[in-house]
């Protein structure tokens, strides 16, 4: 399959490759990442801003000690999020709902908190793994709707998880202005603060390296399930040949809906890092966005869990580098969306030449079409 | 009484029409199979764009703006949706995320400044500074807007409200009753029979996106300079996403969705009258959530097979065509 386009200096052509070379995936990445600092760069000389001084700011955001803390913290709930979409978008399921799946698992790690502070239930020791058990299986189940309406009855997974979305997140805001509001709180729309044994200080009694172990072990998860085990590769069938996974006896919508589940969950425990992390406490709209940023980090880093871990990094810090431009420079931090924005449109151009291939043939002459 | 449904039923057809411009456009891309899921940021765009030029230069260069703005960034979703080939969903998302990002930062206030200063150096202190724009004026259709309870309702509402009207009508005229439309429907149905038979589908899928880049430019600009004049980040808050909701509901009609876009711009309504009346403070969350969940349920009710051929669902919705087989 080729196309040939003549040019006045010669005859160029454009040929499917066979294979996807590793080279050529790294080669457009960076150079999308590249390109995105340009744009960026360009849009700010244009409206008169200083960029070296705001491209040195974004630069110290990844080598000073404390804000290189907050950016992992930062980069927890996009990691964990980004590691579940990584699996959903291997079987071709097409899920942008982390950003509600994340919302319900902050409403289930909430609930138990308020639980056992209000109603004297559960044991402190048993409370953080009940609030990751419980954030996981909701965070599953919002993701497993989709699913099963997609298994069972062809509906559009798309449409259903984004309207999903914003259930979770009204839900979110019903329950912290109404029944959840901390009495003692003057009215706010704020939980009542998370004690201490309820929130993820075990490493170091710090949020930033309790989340990195987490982490580090939820791309350890991903990878166990999808390099090595029969999920996994039952997950690469479906999302490779539909067709071929039902021809070699595949249950096709179980795995759909195992998938989905388990995607759902780590997004539910991206909800828990936020409460009981970052935040300490629920409060509205808890989230910025990060169930819609794991979507770029999982294509930033072609779904591999470990890259994964390294690209939630980096988005996590290009989210304190905007806080810091806001702060010092007064460059709104809608910068550092559009900066991603930006990333992630000249990622997916980039697909085309993992896809293509371009050759310059040169003048020939008599190979004409 | 009467007043207060008069007045319910103007506010319903002023936050309706938000939601029936934006799915005018939107119903001809999917009808001819591309799914527009950068609705949402072309809205946000228009939205801030309209702020900044109707303080710059008036009204009318605003609207203008905005819709050139929506079809920029419709091209840049064509390109990629249409000759790339790339999934639609991810690349829409994008461009949502874009707009998202770039509207904040253009109306941020010292860019806003800047920009504002460049365009129109005469411009007086205060409207640098400003947060508001003024809101384009309201018009009575004579005779019309006196016919009790429904006059104010659907005849006293500015220009765009009134283009909304003539859209939907002409829309669903030139889809439903002409050759354009069946060559557009047949492209979303099935693109290879629709190649055969000399469509160019290319062309049309370029087309019916660019249409829809320009609706929702103007559904932003109608957001702000038609409804609320009061710059926000992130003001359209999912009612792009709404929109998309909405064409569903219409089952891809234009004059359906009207009745659709009403509905869920009286929800809205109803909403922000209970909380006025501090009537049920949850009530409002709930009510809220309607229109995603009416989207999910029409969504599962159309996924049966014969009442999706009844209702003609794009068959080749969001599959990029392409003459190579592969």
């Amino acid at each position: 399959m080729s196309r040939k386009i003549n040019t006045p200096f010669g005859v160029i052509r454009i040929e499917r490759r066979a294979a996807y070379p590793r080279h050529i995936a790294v080669l457009t990445t960076l150079l999308a990442v590249l390109l995105a600092f340009l744009a960026v760069a360009i849009i700010l000389v244009l409206i008169g801003i200083d960029f070296t001084a705001a491209f040195t700011l974004i630069v110290e955001s990844f080598t000073k000690p404390e804000l290189m803390l907050n950016s992992v913290k930062q980069a927890i709930p996009i990691c964990l999020s980004a590691l579940g979409l990584g699996i959903a978008f291997k079987m071709n399921f097409w899920n942008i709902g982390a950003e509600g799946q994340i919302y319900v698992g902050m409403i289930a790690s909430t609930g138990v908190v308020l639980l056992h502070a209000y109603y004297g239930l559960f044991d402190e020791h048993v409370l953080l793994p009940l609030m990751f058990l419980t954030s996981f299986a909701l965070g599953g189940l919002w993701c497993l709707l989709p699913a099963f309406l997609k298994a069972k009855m062809n509906v559009n997974e798309i449409l259903t998880t984004l309207m999903l979305n914003y259930v979770a997140i009204l839900l979110v805001d019903y329950l912290i202005h109404g029944p959840w509001r901390d009495p003692g709180g003057y009215g706010f729309p704020l939980s009542i603060k998370f004690p201490d044994y309820a929130k993820l200080l075990f490493l170091f009694g710090d949020t930033a390296y309790t989340g990195l172990l987490m982490a580090i072990l939820g791309a350890a998860a991903a990878y166990l399930i999808m390099d090595h085990s029969k999920l996994g590769f039952e997950i690469k069938v479906v999302g490779q040949n539909l067709n071929v996974a039902r021809y070699s006896g595949i249950d096709v919508s179980k795995v759909i809906m195992f998938g989905a589940f388990i995607a759902g969950g780590l997004a539910g425990i991206g909800g828990l890092s936020i409460v009981s992390g970052i935040i300490g406490r629920l409060r509205p709209r808890a989230s910025p966005g990060y169930g819609y940023t794991a979507i770029i980090v999982a294509a930033l880093a072609g779904l591999n869990p470990w890259l994964i871990v390294l690209a939630s990094i980096f988005f996590g810090g290009l989210l304190t580098a905007g806080d810091v431009l806001q702060a010092s420079m007064n460059i709104p931090k809608t910068v550092i969306q559009m900066m991603q924005a930006i990333i992630f449109l000249f990622i997916l151009m980039g697909e085309v030449f993992k896809r293509y291939r371009i050759v310059f043939e040169g003048k020939s002459g008599g190979d004409m079409p | 009484m009467i007043d207060w449904i008069e007045s319910v039923l103007h506010i319903t057809v002023q936050m309706g029409t938000l939601y029936l411009l934006a799915s005018l456009g939107e119903i001809y891309a999917e009808r001819s199979g591309i799914l527009n899921l950068g609705l949402e940021g072309m809205m946000i765009m228009g939205a801030a764009l309209s702020f900044i030029f109707t303080l710059a230069y008036g009204h009318f260069a605003a609207i203008i703006i905005s819709i050139a703005a929506g079809i920029l960034m419709s091209l840049v979703l064509a390109v990629m949706a249409i000759h790339m080939r790339l999934n639609q969903v991810v690349a829409g998302l994008a461009i949502t995320m874009l707009g998202l990002g770039l509207s904040g930062f253009l109306a941020f206030p010292d860019i806003r400044k800047n920009i504002l200063l460049s365009l129109n150096p005469a411009l007086p202190e205060q409207a640098l500074m400003t947060q508001e724009a003024p809101k384009l004026p309201e018009i009575s259709i004579p005779l019309l807007s006196n016919i009790p309870i429904i006059g104010r309702a659907f005849f006293h509402h500015n220009v765009l409200v009134y283009v909304s009207y003539i859209a939907a009508l002409v829309m669903w005229f030139i889809l439903f009753k002409t050759r354009i439309g069946l060559s557009l429907r047949s492209v979303g149905e099935d693109p290879a029979t629709a190649d055969s038979l000399g469509v160019n589908v290319f062309l049309v899928r370029y087309l019916a996106t660019v249409i829809s880049g320009g609706f929702a430019g103007l559904a932003g600009a109608y957001l702000f300079i038609g409804f609320h004049p009061f710059w926000q980040e992130g003001m359209t808050a999912g009612k792009g996403f709404i929109a998309l909701a909405l064409v569903i509901l219409s089952t891809w009609n234009p004059l359906r969705a009207v009745l659709g876009a009403y509905l869920f711009g009286g929800i809205d309504t109803v909403q922000y009258r209970l909380q006025l009346f501090g009537l049920g403070a949850q009530s409002p969350y709930f009510l809220a959530m309607l229109p995603y969940l009416i989207t999910i349920i029409t969504l599962i009710l159309i996924s049966f097979e014969n009442l999706r051929k009844r209702i003609g669902v794009p068959k080749s919705l969001g599959i990029p065509y392409s003459r190579e087989q592969d």
